[in-house]
Protein backbone atom coordinates (compact mmCIF):
# COMPACT_ATOMS: atom_id res chain seq x y z
CA UNK A 1 0.00 0.00 0.00
CA UNK A 2 2.58 2.16 1.31
CA UNK A 3 4.33 2.50 -2.51
CA UNK A 4 1.35 3.57 -3.72
CA UNK A 5 0.79 6.85 -1.50
CA UNK A 6 2.10 9.14 -3.93
CA UNK A 7 -0.11 8.34 -6.72
CA UNK A 8 -3.22 8.31 -4.53
CA UNK A 9 -2.07 11.68 -2.97
CA UNK A 10 -1.66 13.55 -6.12
CA UNK A 11 -4.71 11.86 -8.10
CA UNK A 12 -6.56 13.05 -4.93
CA UNK A 13 -5.44 16.32 -4.72
CA UNK A 14 -4.78 17.52 -8.61
CA UNK A 15 -8.04 15.28 -9.64
CA UNK A 16 -10.35 14.91 -6.89
CA UNK A 17 -10.54 17.70 -5.01
CA UNK A 18 -10.72 19.91 -7.44
CA UNK A 19 -14.33 18.22 -8.86
CA UNK A 20 -14.99 18.26 -4.92
CA UNK A 21 -14.62 21.88 -4.91
CA UNK A 22 -16.41 23.19 -7.80
CA UNK A 23 -19.17 20.78 -6.71
CA UNK A 24 -19.26 22.82 -3.46
CA UNK A 25 -19.20 25.89 -4.49
CA UNK A 26 -21.73 25.44 -7.20
CA UNK A 27 -24.22 25.12 -4.31
CA UNK A 28 -23.01 28.31 -2.95
CA UNK A 29 -24.40 31.66 -3.71
CA UNK A 30 -22.82 34.94 -3.57
CA UNK A 31 -22.89 35.50 -0.15
CA UNK A 32 -21.61 31.97 0.48
CA UNK A 33 -25.02 30.89 1.75
CA UNK A 34 -26.16 27.03 0.43
CA UNK A 35 -28.14 27.19 -2.48
CA UNK A 36 -29.58 25.51 -5.51
CA UNK A 37 -30.15 28.67 -7.49
CA UNK A 38 -27.12 28.29 -9.83
CA UNK A 39 -28.81 25.57 -11.40
CA UNK A 40 -31.89 26.99 -11.91
CA UNK A 41 -30.96 28.49 -15.30
CA UNK A 42 -29.80 25.28 -16.49
CA UNK A 43 -32.87 23.17 -15.78
CA UNK A 44 -35.44 25.94 -17.04
CA UNK A 45 -35.74 26.46 -20.63
CA UNK A 46 -33.42 29.17 -21.79
CA UNK A 47 -29.64 29.27 -23.15
CA UNK A 48 -28.22 27.23 -20.78
CA UNK A 49 -30.74 24.58 -21.03
CA UNK A 50 -30.05 25.02 -24.80
CA UNK A 51 -26.69 24.55 -24.80
CA UNK A 52 -27.18 21.73 -23.24
CA UNK A 53 -28.93 20.18 -25.91
CA UNK A 54 -26.70 21.49 -28.71
CA UNK A 55 -23.68 19.86 -26.43
CA UNK A 56 -25.61 16.55 -26.65
CA UNK A 57 -26.62 16.21 -30.14
CA UNK A 58 -23.18 17.36 -31.16
CA UNK A 59 -21.91 14.44 -29.03
CA UNK A 60 -24.12 11.96 -30.09
CA UNK A 61 -23.81 12.61 -33.58
CA UNK A 62 -20.31 13.02 -34.17
CA UNK A 63 -20.27 9.60 -32.11
CA UNK A 64 -22.00 7.47 -34.49
CA UNK A 65 -20.38 9.30 -37.14
CA UNK A 66 -16.77 8.47 -35.64
CA UNK A 67 -17.98 4.88 -33.88
CA UNK A 68 -19.19 3.79 -37.60
CA UNK A 69 -16.38 5.17 -40.11
CA UNK A 70 -13.98 4.03 -36.81
CA UNK A 71 -15.21 0.63 -36.63
CA UNK A 72 -14.93 0.23 -40.66
CA UNK A 73 -11.59 1.69 -40.64
CA UNK A 74 -10.59 -0.13 -37.73
CA UNK A 75 -11.13 -4.09 -39.41
CA UNK A 76 -9.66 -3.39 -42.44
CA UNK A 77 -6.57 -1.94 -40.60
CA UNK A 78 -6.57 -4.84 -38.69
CA UNK A 79 -6.92 -7.45 -41.42
CA UNK A 80 -4.56 -5.95 -44.23
CA UNK A 81 -2.42 -3.59 -42.28
CA UNK A 82 0.61 -5.48 -40.90
CA UNK A 83 3.96 -4.87 -39.37
CA UNK A 84 5.65 -1.29 -40.02
CA UNK A 85 2.99 0.01 -42.22
CA UNK A 86 0.79 -0.89 -39.48
CA UNK A 87 3.01 1.25 -36.81
CA UNK A 88 2.49 4.35 -38.98
CA UNK A 89 -1.23 4.17 -39.22
CA UNK A 90 -1.06 3.63 -35.22
CA UNK A 91 0.64 6.62 -34.84
CA UNK A 92 -1.36 8.79 -37.25
CA UNK A 93 -4.07 7.74 -35.29
CA UNK A 94 -2.78 8.60 -32.37
CA UNK A 95 -1.66 12.11 -33.33
CA UNK A 96 -5.12 12.74 -35.02
CA UNK A 97 -7.28 11.66 -31.93
CA UNK A 98 -5.27 13.74 -29.99
CA UNK A 99 -3.34 16.13 -30.82
CA UNK A 100 -6.33 17.97 -32.39
CA UNK A 101 -7.14 20.97 -30.76
CA UNK A 102 -6.28 24.01 -32.16
CA UNK A 103 -4.42 22.66 -35.48
CA UNK A 104 -7.72 21.10 -36.33
CA UNK A 105 -9.64 23.72 -36.03
CA UNK A 106 -7.16 26.09 -38.20
CA UNK A 107 -6.79 23.04 -40.74
CA UNK A 108 -10.06 22.77 -41.31
CA UNK A 109 -10.61 26.52 -41.72
CA UNK A 110 -8.27 26.13 -44.58
CA UNK A 111 -9.23 23.34 -45.77
CA UNK A 112 -13.14 24.15 -46.06
CA UNK A 113 -13.76 27.57 -45.18
CA UNK A 114 -15.16 29.81 -47.96
CA UNK A 115 -11.50 30.14 -49.72
CA UNK A 116 -10.61 26.86 -48.70
CA UNK A 117 -8.97 24.16 -51.11
CA UNK A 118 -11.53 21.55 -50.54
CA UNK A 119 -14.24 23.81 -51.03
CA UNK A 120 -12.57 25.35 -54.53
CA UNK A 121 -12.24 21.74 -55.38
CA UNK A 122 -15.51 20.34 -54.96
CA UNK A 123 -17.36 23.56 -56.28
CA UNK A 124 -14.76 22.57 -59.50
CA UNK A 125 -16.44 19.26 -59.56
CA UNK A 126 -19.82 21.02 -59.12
CA UNK A 127 -20.32 20.52 -55.74
CA UNK A 128 -20.78 23.81 -54.27
CA UNK A 129 -20.65 23.45 -50.12
CA UNK A 130 -21.47 27.16 -50.05
CA UNK A 131 -24.81 26.76 -51.79
CA UNK A 132 -26.63 26.16 -48.82
CA UNK A 133 -26.50 27.23 -45.06
CA UNK A 134 -23.05 25.11 -44.52
CA UNK A 135 -20.27 27.59 -43.01
CA UNK A 136 -17.55 25.75 -40.95
CA UNK A 137 -18.42 27.48 -38.42
CA UNK A 138 -21.87 26.15 -38.20
CA UNK A 139 -23.02 23.23 -36.27
CA UNK A 140 -22.31 20.80 -39.08
CA UNK A 141 -18.98 22.55 -39.89
CA UNK A 142 -18.28 21.60 -36.28
CA UNK A 143 -19.62 18.29 -36.50
CA UNK A 144 -17.41 17.84 -40.14
CA UNK A 145 -14.08 18.59 -37.75
CA UNK A 146 -15.07 16.39 -35.06
CA UNK A 147 -15.68 13.77 -37.16
CA UNK A 148 -12.09 13.96 -37.67
CA UNK A 149 -10.76 13.06 -34.52
CA UNK A 150 -13.77 10.78 -32.85
CA UNK A 151 -13.05 8.41 -35.99
CA UNK A 152 -9.40 7.77 -35.60
CA UNK A 153 -9.95 7.62 -32.03
CA UNK A 154 -12.41 4.77 -32.41
CA UNK A 155 -9.60 2.79 -34.62
CA UNK A 156 -7.50 3.34 -31.32
CA UNK A 157 -10.22 1.98 -29.16
CA UNK A 158 -11.76 -0.82 -30.83
CA UNK A 159 -8.75 -1.94 -32.90
CA UNK A 160 -7.86 -4.63 -30.00
CA UNK A 161 -11.35 -5.87 -30.12
CA UNK A 162 -11.03 -7.18 -33.52
CA UNK A 163 -7.78 -8.07 -33.30
CA UNK A 164 -9.43 -10.10 -30.58
CA UNK A 165 -11.54 -12.22 -32.60
CA UNK A 166 -9.59 -15.68 -32.52
CA UNK A 167 -9.58 -17.27 -36.01
CA UNK A 168 -10.28 -20.63 -34.42
CA UNK A 169 -14.27 -19.19 -33.77
CA UNK A 170 -14.22 -18.32 -37.52
CA UNK A 171 -13.16 -21.94 -38.73
CA UNK A 172 -15.45 -23.82 -35.97
CA UNK A 173 -18.31 -21.87 -37.43
CA UNK A 174 -17.06 -23.14 -40.86
CA UNK A 175 -16.26 -25.79 -40.14
CA UNK A 176 -20.12 -26.35 -38.12
CA UNK A 177 -21.50 -25.25 -41.51
CA UNK A 178 -21.93 -21.82 -41.21
CA UNK A 179 -21.33 -19.24 -43.89
CA UNK A 180 -19.24 -15.99 -43.41
CA UNK A 181 -22.00 -14.24 -43.12
CA UNK A 182 -23.35 -16.48 -40.83
CA UNK A 183 -20.24 -16.70 -38.78
CA UNK A 184 -20.77 -12.64 -38.05
CA UNK A 185 -24.27 -12.47 -37.42
CA UNK A 186 -23.88 -14.89 -35.11
CA UNK A 187 -20.48 -15.09 -33.70
CA UNK A 188 -18.20 -11.88 -34.86
CA UNK A 189 -20.63 -8.72 -34.14
CA UNK A 190 -22.25 -10.44 -31.11
CA UNK A 191 -19.22 -10.59 -29.47
CA UNK A 192 -17.97 -6.78 -30.92
CA UNK A 193 -21.36 -5.32 -29.84
CA UNK A 194 -20.08 -4.60 -25.95
CA UNK A 195 -16.77 -3.38 -27.19
CA UNK A 196 -18.16 -1.21 -29.95
CA UNK A 197 -20.99 0.19 -26.94
CA UNK A 198 -18.12 1.26 -24.44
CA UNK A 199 -16.02 2.81 -27.46
CA UNK A 200 -18.83 4.94 -28.24
CA UNK A 201 -19.18 6.09 -24.77
CA UNK A 202 -15.59 7.16 -24.76
CA UNK A 203 -16.60 8.76 -28.29
CA UNK A 204 -19.82 10.37 -26.46
CA UNK A 205 -17.73 11.81 -23.33
CA UNK A 206 -14.44 12.72 -25.53
CA UNK A 207 -17.19 14.99 -27.91
CA UNK A 208 -19.41 16.40 -25.11
CA UNK A 209 -15.91 18.07 -23.24
CA UNK A 210 -13.96 18.70 -26.45
CA UNK A 211 -13.22 22.60 -25.71
CA UNK A 212 -10.31 23.54 -28.38
CA UNK A 213 -11.32 22.74 -31.11
CA UNK A 214 -14.73 24.51 -31.15
CA UNK A 215 -13.10 27.52 -28.86
CA UNK A 216 -10.81 28.39 -31.80
CA UNK A 217 -13.09 27.77 -34.78
CA UNK A 218 -16.57 29.13 -33.59
CA UNK A 219 -15.71 31.69 -31.22
CA UNK A 220 -18.88 31.21 -29.60
CA UNK A 221 -21.17 31.03 -33.11
CA UNK A 222 -22.58 27.82 -31.97
CA UNK A 223 -23.58 27.44 -28.11
CA UNK A 224 -21.79 24.41 -26.39
CA UNK A 225 -21.91 24.19 -22.87
CA UNK A 226 -17.95 24.10 -22.43
CA UNK A 227 -17.69 27.46 -24.87
CA UNK A 228 -20.23 29.27 -22.55
CA UNK A 229 -18.36 28.28 -19.36
CA UNK A 230 -15.32 30.03 -20.76
CA UNK A 231 -17.23 32.54 -21.33
CA UNK A 232 -18.12 32.88 -17.96
CA UNK A 233 -14.46 32.34 -16.36
CA UNK A 234 -13.01 34.75 -18.88
CA UNK A 235 -15.07 37.33 -16.26
CA UNK A 236 -18.26 38.13 -18.65
CA UNK A 237 -19.94 37.59 -15.76
CA UNK A 238 -23.41 38.65 -14.67
CA UNK A 239 -22.57 39.67 -10.62
CA UNK A 240 -25.40 37.74 -9.66
CA UNK A 241 -24.29 34.91 -11.36
CA UNK A 242 -20.40 34.32 -10.48
CA UNK A 243 -21.27 30.54 -9.44
CA UNK A 244 -23.20 29.65 -12.71
CA UNK A 245 -20.31 28.50 -14.43
CA UNK A 246 -19.68 26.22 -11.24
CA UNK A 247 -22.94 25.03 -11.65
CA UNK A 248 -22.54 24.09 -15.52
CA UNK A 249 -19.23 22.49 -15.04
CA UNK A 250 -21.01 19.97 -12.44
CA UNK A 251 -23.53 19.48 -15.02
CA UNK A 252 -20.85 18.35 -17.65
CA UNK A 253 -19.70 16.00 -14.41
CA UNK A 254 -23.28 14.65 -14.41
CA UNK A 255 -23.73 14.00 -17.93
CA UNK A 256 -19.98 12.45 -18.13
CA UNK A 257 -20.74 10.10 -15.29
CA UNK A 258 -23.38 8.13 -17.01
CA UNK A 259 -21.06 7.97 -19.70
CA UNK A 260 -18.65 6.38 -17.90
CA UNK A 261 -21.16 4.27 -16.20
CA UNK A 262 -21.56 2.83 -19.86
CA UNK A 263 -18.27 2.53 -21.02
CA UNK A 264 -17.45 0.54 -17.64
CA UNK A 265 -20.85 -1.78 -17.98
CA UNK A 266 -19.57 -2.51 -21.67
CA UNK A 267 -16.15 -2.93 -20.50
CA UNK A 268 -17.30 -5.97 -18.09
CA UNK A 269 -19.59 -7.51 -20.90
CA UNK A 270 -16.89 -7.21 -23.16
CA UNK A 271 -14.34 -8.99 -21.22
CA UNK A 272 -15.94 -11.86 -20.42
CA UNK A 273 -15.07 -12.99 -23.53
CA UNK A 274 -11.52 -12.71 -22.84
CA UNK A 275 -10.82 -14.24 -20.09
CA UNK A 276 -12.98 -17.35 -20.51
CA UNK B 1 -12.87 -17.88 -51.58
CA UNK B 2 -15.25 -15.12 -50.65
CA UNK B 3 -12.27 -13.29 -48.51
CA UNK B 4 -10.35 -12.89 -51.61
CA UNK B 5 -13.47 -11.33 -53.71
CA UNK B 6 -14.20 -8.89 -50.85
CA UNK B 7 -10.04 -7.85 -49.54
CA UNK B 8 -9.65 -4.97 -52.61
CA UNK B 9 -13.19 -3.56 -52.80
CA UNK B 10 -12.22 -3.14 -48.81
CA UNK B 11 -9.14 -2.18 -49.14
CA UNK B 12 -9.66 0.58 -51.68
CA UNK B 13 -13.28 1.62 -50.15
CA UNK B 14 -11.00 2.41 -47.15
CA UNK B 15 -8.50 4.43 -48.69
CA UNK B 16 -10.19 6.42 -51.01
CA UNK B 17 -13.03 7.32 -47.90
CA UNK B 18 -9.05 7.28 -45.79
CA UNK B 19 -7.74 10.07 -48.53
CA UNK B 20 -10.53 12.32 -48.84
CA UNK B 21 -12.01 12.69 -45.03
CA UNK B 22 -8.17 12.56 -43.48
CA UNK B 23 -5.19 13.49 -46.82
CA UNK B 24 -7.02 15.87 -48.18
CA UNK B 25 -7.88 18.31 -45.33
CA UNK B 26 -4.38 17.84 -44.33
CA UNK B 27 -2.80 18.60 -47.84
CA UNK B 28 -5.48 21.40 -48.55
CA UNK B 29 -4.15 22.95 -45.42
CA UNK B 30 -0.02 23.04 -46.21
CA UNK B 31 -1.30 24.43 -49.59
CA UNK B 32 -2.88 27.12 -48.20
CA UNK B 33 -0.12 27.79 -45.76
CA UNK B 34 2.52 28.36 -48.63
CA UNK B 35 0.31 30.91 -50.18
CA UNK B 36 1.61 34.29 -50.87
CA UNK B 37 0.84 37.64 -49.56
CA UNK B 38 -2.78 38.85 -50.29
CA UNK B 39 -3.07 34.90 -51.52
CA UNK B 40 -0.54 35.20 -54.40
CA UNK B 41 1.18 32.47 -55.78
CA UNK B 42 3.26 30.21 -53.33
CA UNK B 43 6.06 31.13 -51.07
CA UNK B 44 7.51 30.43 -47.41
CA UNK B 45 6.16 34.07 -45.93
CA UNK B 46 3.88 32.71 -43.68
CA UNK B 47 6.64 30.63 -42.22
CA UNK B 48 8.61 33.46 -41.81
CA UNK B 49 6.26 35.71 -40.46
CA UNK B 50 6.10 32.88 -37.64
CA UNK B 51 9.22 32.64 -36.51
CA UNK B 52 9.66 36.74 -36.34
CA UNK B 53 6.20 37.02 -34.87
CA UNK B 54 6.12 38.28 -31.36
CA UNK B 55 6.03 35.90 -28.83
CA UNK B 56 6.55 32.62 -30.71
CA UNK B 57 9.96 31.83 -29.11
CA UNK B 58 8.96 32.69 -25.83
CA UNK B 59 5.24 31.08 -25.81
CA UNK B 60 7.05 27.81 -27.81
CA UNK B 61 9.70 27.59 -25.12
CA UNK B 62 7.10 28.08 -22.17
CA UNK B 63 5.56 24.79 -23.78
CA UNK B 64 8.40 22.99 -24.48
CA UNK B 65 9.80 23.38 -20.80
CA UNK B 66 6.18 22.86 -19.15
CA UNK B 67 5.85 19.18 -21.48
CA UNK B 68 9.82 17.70 -20.91
CA UNK B 69 8.79 18.70 -16.60
CA UNK B 70 5.17 16.80 -17.38
CA UNK B 71 6.94 14.02 -18.81
CA UNK B 72 9.37 13.73 -16.29
CA UNK B 73 6.95 14.08 -13.50
CA UNK B 74 4.75 11.36 -14.80
CA UNK B 75 7.44 8.82 -15.30
CA UNK B 76 8.73 9.08 -11.63
CA UNK B 77 4.90 9.38 -10.52
CA UNK B 78 4.05 6.37 -12.19
CA UNK B 79 6.73 4.06 -13.08
CA UNK B 80 6.91 2.94 -9.43
CA UNK B 81 3.20 2.74 -8.87
CA UNK B 82 2.42 0.60 -12.01
CA UNK B 83 5.65 -1.68 -10.80
CA UNK B 84 4.18 -2.02 -7.72
CA UNK B 85 0.92 -2.63 -9.17
CA UNK B 86 1.92 -5.65 -11.21
CA UNK B 87 3.93 -7.27 -8.82
CA UNK B 88 2.11 -7.13 -5.11
CA UNK B 89 -0.45 -4.21 -5.07
CA UNK B 90 -3.34 -6.45 -7.20
CA UNK B 91 -5.95 -5.58 -4.64
CA UNK B 92 -5.62 -1.63 -5.53
CA UNK B 93 -5.29 -2.34 -9.18
CA UNK B 94 -8.54 -1.99 -10.16
CA UNK B 95 -8.82 1.38 -8.03
CA UNK B 96 -6.03 2.45 -9.51
CA UNK B 97 -7.34 1.68 -13.14
CA UNK B 98 -10.62 3.74 -11.88
CA UNK B 99 -8.53 6.89 -11.36
CA UNK B 100 -6.54 6.98 -14.16
CA UNK B 101 -9.49 6.46 -16.79
CA UNK B 102 -10.98 9.88 -15.07
CA UNK B 103 -9.38 11.70 -16.83
CA UNK B 104 -10.98 10.95 -19.77
CA UNK B 105 -14.37 10.78 -18.48
CA UNK B 106 -14.44 13.92 -16.45
CA UNK B 107 -14.61 17.04 -18.43
CA UNK B 108 -11.21 19.17 -18.94
CA UNK B 109 -13.35 22.35 -18.96
CA UNK B 110 -14.64 21.17 -15.43
CA UNK B 111 -11.28 20.04 -13.97
CA UNK B 112 -9.90 23.61 -14.68
CA UNK B 113 -12.81 25.65 -13.05
CA UNK B 114 -12.33 22.89 -10.06
CA UNK B 115 -8.37 23.74 -10.17
CA UNK B 116 -9.42 27.77 -10.49
CA UNK B 117 -11.32 26.98 -6.51
CA UNK B 118 -8.97 24.21 -5.23
CA UNK B 119 -5.45 25.20 -5.55
CA UNK B 120 -4.18 27.77 -2.98
CA UNK B 121 -2.65 31.17 -4.77
CA UNK B 122 0.76 30.19 -4.09
CA UNK B 123 0.24 27.51 -6.57
CA UNK B 124 -2.12 29.27 -9.12
CA UNK B 125 0.46 32.10 -9.37
CA UNK B 126 2.96 30.65 -11.28
CA UNK B 127 2.54 28.68 -14.54
CA UNK B 128 4.10 25.28 -13.09
CA UNK B 129 0.65 24.41 -11.92
CA UNK B 130 -0.18 23.42 -15.13
CA UNK B 131 2.80 20.57 -15.10
CA UNK B 132 0.54 18.83 -12.66
CA UNK B 133 -2.47 19.21 -14.49
CA UNK B 134 -0.60 17.40 -17.54
CA UNK B 135 0.17 14.48 -15.40
CA UNK B 136 -3.48 14.13 -14.75
CA UNK B 137 -4.32 14.68 -18.42
CA UNK B 138 -1.66 12.12 -19.61
CA UNK B 139 -2.39 9.56 -17.18
CA UNK B 140 -4.87 7.11 -18.96
CA UNK B 141 -2.18 7.13 -22.00
CA UNK B 142 0.74 6.19 -19.86
CA UNK B 143 -1.53 3.65 -17.62
CA UNK B 144 -1.85 1.64 -20.51
CA UNK B 145 1.34 2.29 -22.03
CA UNK B 146 3.76 1.03 -18.63
CA UNK B 147 0.61 -1.75 -17.92
CA UNK B 148 0.75 -3.11 -21.23
CA UNK B 149 4.77 -3.17 -21.69
CA UNK B 150 4.69 -4.29 -17.69
CA UNK B 151 3.02 -7.76 -18.91
CA UNK B 152 5.69 -8.63 -21.53
CA UNK B 153 8.43 -9.14 -19.21
CA UNK B 154 8.78 -11.63 -16.36
CA UNK B 155 8.57 -8.89 -13.49
CA UNK B 156 8.66 -11.01 -10.62
CA UNK B 157 11.39 -13.11 -11.70
CA UNK B 158 13.74 -9.87 -13.02
CA UNK B 159 12.80 -8.32 -9.39
CA UNK B 160 13.50 -10.95 -7.05
CA UNK B 161 16.98 -11.98 -8.74
CA UNK B 162 17.77 -8.30 -8.97
CA UNK B 163 17.26 -7.90 -5.13
CA UNK B 164 18.69 -11.62 -4.08
CA UNK B 165 21.84 -10.61 -6.17
CA UNK B 166 21.94 -7.30 -3.21
CA UNK B 167 20.18 -4.66 -5.00
CA UNK B 168 18.19 -2.27 -3.29
CA UNK B 169 14.75 -1.51 -4.45
CA UNK B 170 15.62 1.67 -6.30
CA UNK B 171 18.29 0.14 -7.93
CA UNK B 172 16.76 -2.54 -9.39
CA UNK B 173 13.80 -0.22 -10.68
CA UNK B 174 16.56 1.97 -12.42
CA UNK B 175 19.07 -0.38 -13.41
CA UNK B 176 16.93 -3.32 -14.38
CA UNK B 177 12.68 -3.10 -14.98
CA UNK B 178 13.00 0.34 -16.70
CA UNK B 179 15.55 -0.87 -19.11
CA UNK B 180 13.20 -3.70 -19.49
CA UNK B 181 10.20 -2.07 -19.84
CA UNK B 182 11.98 0.49 -22.48
CA UNK B 183 9.34 0.33 -25.05
CA UNK B 184 6.69 1.62 -22.75
CA UNK B 185 8.25 4.08 -20.73
CA UNK B 186 9.37 6.14 -24.62
CA UNK B 187 5.76 5.73 -24.89
CA UNK B 188 4.32 7.52 -21.77
CA UNK B 189 6.82 10.25 -22.26
CA UNK B 190 6.31 10.41 -25.92
CA UNK B 191 2.70 10.85 -25.16
CA UNK B 192 2.63 12.84 -22.50
CA UNK B 193 5.03 15.61 -24.20
CA UNK B 194 2.90 15.13 -27.08
CA UNK B 195 -0.39 16.24 -25.17
CA UNK B 196 1.13 18.36 -22.58
CA UNK B 197 2.72 20.29 -25.70
CA UNK B 198 -1.09 20.45 -27.16
CA UNK B 199 -2.87 21.38 -24.54
CA UNK B 200 -5.07 24.15 -24.64
CA UNK B 201 -8.13 24.15 -22.57
CA UNK B 202 -6.99 23.92 -19.22
CA UNK B 203 -4.33 26.67 -20.17
CA UNK B 204 -6.68 28.63 -21.22
CA UNK B 205 -9.10 29.05 -18.48
CA UNK B 206 -6.56 29.28 -16.42
CA UNK B 207 -5.28 32.41 -18.36
CA UNK B 208 -1.42 31.15 -18.77
CA UNK B 209 0.41 31.41 -22.35
CA UNK B 210 1.50 28.83 -24.04
CA UNK B 211 1.95 27.67 -27.29
CA UNK B 212 -1.28 26.75 -28.05
CA UNK B 213 -3.44 30.05 -26.52
CA UNK B 214 -0.84 32.32 -28.62
CA UNK B 215 -1.39 30.26 -32.07
CA UNK B 216 -5.17 31.46 -31.11
CA UNK B 217 -4.55 34.66 -30.49
CA UNK B 218 -1.67 35.02 -33.58
CA UNK B 219 -4.36 33.95 -35.48
CA UNK B 220 -6.32 37.01 -35.13
CA UNK B 221 -3.82 38.80 -36.98
CA UNK B 222 -2.48 36.28 -39.06
CA UNK B 223 -4.83 33.55 -40.01
CA UNK B 224 -2.36 32.06 -42.81
CA UNK B 225 0.46 32.26 -40.31
CA UNK B 226 -2.04 30.11 -37.66
CA UNK B 227 -2.30 27.34 -40.45
CA UNK B 228 1.13 27.20 -40.74
CA UNK B 229 1.42 26.76 -37.59
CA UNK B 230 -1.22 23.91 -37.47
CA UNK B 231 0.23 22.18 -40.42
CA UNK B 232 3.85 22.50 -39.06
CA UNK B 233 2.98 20.76 -35.60
CA UNK B 234 0.67 18.12 -37.07
CA UNK B 235 3.05 17.08 -39.70
CA UNK B 236 5.73 17.38 -36.95
CA UNK B 237 4.21 14.87 -34.56
CA UNK B 238 3.12 12.43 -37.21
CA UNK B 239 6.76 12.03 -37.86
CA UNK B 240 8.22 11.74 -34.77
CA UNK B 241 5.64 9.24 -33.53
CA UNK B 242 6.19 7.27 -36.61
CA UNK B 243 9.92 7.73 -36.29
CA UNK B 244 9.54 5.91 -32.92
CA UNK B 245 6.96 3.51 -33.91
CA UNK B 246 9.70 2.54 -36.57
CA UNK B 247 12.91 2.11 -34.77
CA UNK B 248 12.22 1.29 -31.20
CA UNK B 249 13.34 -2.27 -30.63
CA UNK B 250 16.97 -2.11 -30.77
CA UNK B 251 17.36 -5.04 -27.83
CA UNK B 252 18.80 -4.13 -24.86
CA UNK B 253 22.03 -4.04 -25.42
CA UNK B 254 22.76 -0.92 -23.60
CA UNK B 255 22.18 -2.33 -20.18
CA UNK B 256 25.60 -2.86 -19.66
CA UNK B 257 27.76 -1.75 -16.41
CA UNK B 258 29.14 1.12 -16.17
CA UNK B 259 31.27 1.23 -12.88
Amino acid sequence: MLPLLPFFIFTGYFLIWPVIAVTLRSFHGNKNEWTLANYRPILHKGPYFHAFVVSLKLSIVTSIIGSLLGAFFAYVIVKYARGKFGAVIDSISAVFANSGGVPLAFMFIAAFGVEGIVTKLLKDLGWDLYAGHFTIFSFTGVVLVYSFFQVPLMVLVFKPAIAGLRREWFDASINLGASPLTYWRRVGIPILVPSFVGAFFLLFAGGFSAYATARALTVGTVPLVPIIIGTLVDGNVISDQTNLGDALAVGMIVVATFAMAGYIWAGRRAARWRNS
Amino acid sequence: MKKFTLKWPLIITASLLAIFTFIVPLYGAALYSFKGNGGKGHSWVNYQWLIHADGFYPSLFTSLKLAVLAAALNLLLMVPTMVYLNLKGQRFKSLVDFLCILPLIIPVVSLAIGAQVAMPKFLQNTQYELVFFFVIIALPYTYRALDTSLQTVALKTLVEASRSLGASWTRTIIRVIVPAIRSGITGALFLTFALSIGEYTITSLLHWETFPTWTVVAAQQNILGAIAISVFSFVGAIALLSAIALFPKRGSQRVEVEE
